[in-house]
């Protein structure tokens, strides 16, 4: 009689703990699939919110660490306009992104 | 780089034909082609972007 009922009890209790894995489980894929691309995502923006690293912007425009304003400026305005008639737009904001940044380091060290 | 920032690069949709692929790839190396007064950077990123687009590369790491 209680064999029987503690039967039941296992039964029931070893059932309920495999769905609470199961689920668990399910859960911490979720987290884990959300946190990685999170994650990333998180790092994107911090990255997209400090104007572009300047070595970034340097390479996209092709210039040197000491290159004078005028080069940049330069290169920026060839780079720009082929990009407008031939390239995407994408690029030609990249572009336009790279100049923004090195102006305004270019300024810091002029100052 | 992902498939999204590769037809951004190449101003092209993401269900882009490789034909189209290839023709858009062309005409944007010919706006940044270094031996032109492009940047080797942005031309190795056009390139990449192809490559992303082709399915020819599985998407490396840094973003642009």
């Amino acid at each position: 009689m209680a064999g029987r009922i503690i039967a039941n009890l296992i039964v029931v209790g070893s059932g309920v703990l495999v769905r609470a894995f199961a689920q668990a489980y399910r859960q911490a894929l979720q987290n884990a699939s959300k946190n990685g691309v999170a994650r990333e995502a998180v790092e994107n923006m911090k990255k997209v919110g400090k104007t572009m690293s300047e070595s970034e912007a340097r390479q996209i425009l092709g210039v040197s660490e000491n290159a004078s304003w005028e080069e940049i400026l330069k290169k920026y305005d060839s780079l720009f306009e082929n990009n407008a008639k031939n390239g995407s737009f994408y690029l030609q904001s990249k572009v336009f992104r790279a100049k923004e940044c090195l102006e305004s380091a270019v300024k810091k060290d002029g100052e | 780089m992902t498939r999204r920032e590769a037809a951004l690069i190449l101003g092209l949709r993401e269900s882009a034909t490789p034909d189209k692929v290839k023709e858009a790839h062309r005409k944007v190396m010919v706006a940044n082609h270094p031996d032109a007064g492009g940047s080797d950077y942005l031309a190795s990123k056009v390139n990449e972007a192809k490559d992303v687009m082709l399915g020819k590369t599985k998407g490396s790491n840094s973003a642009f």
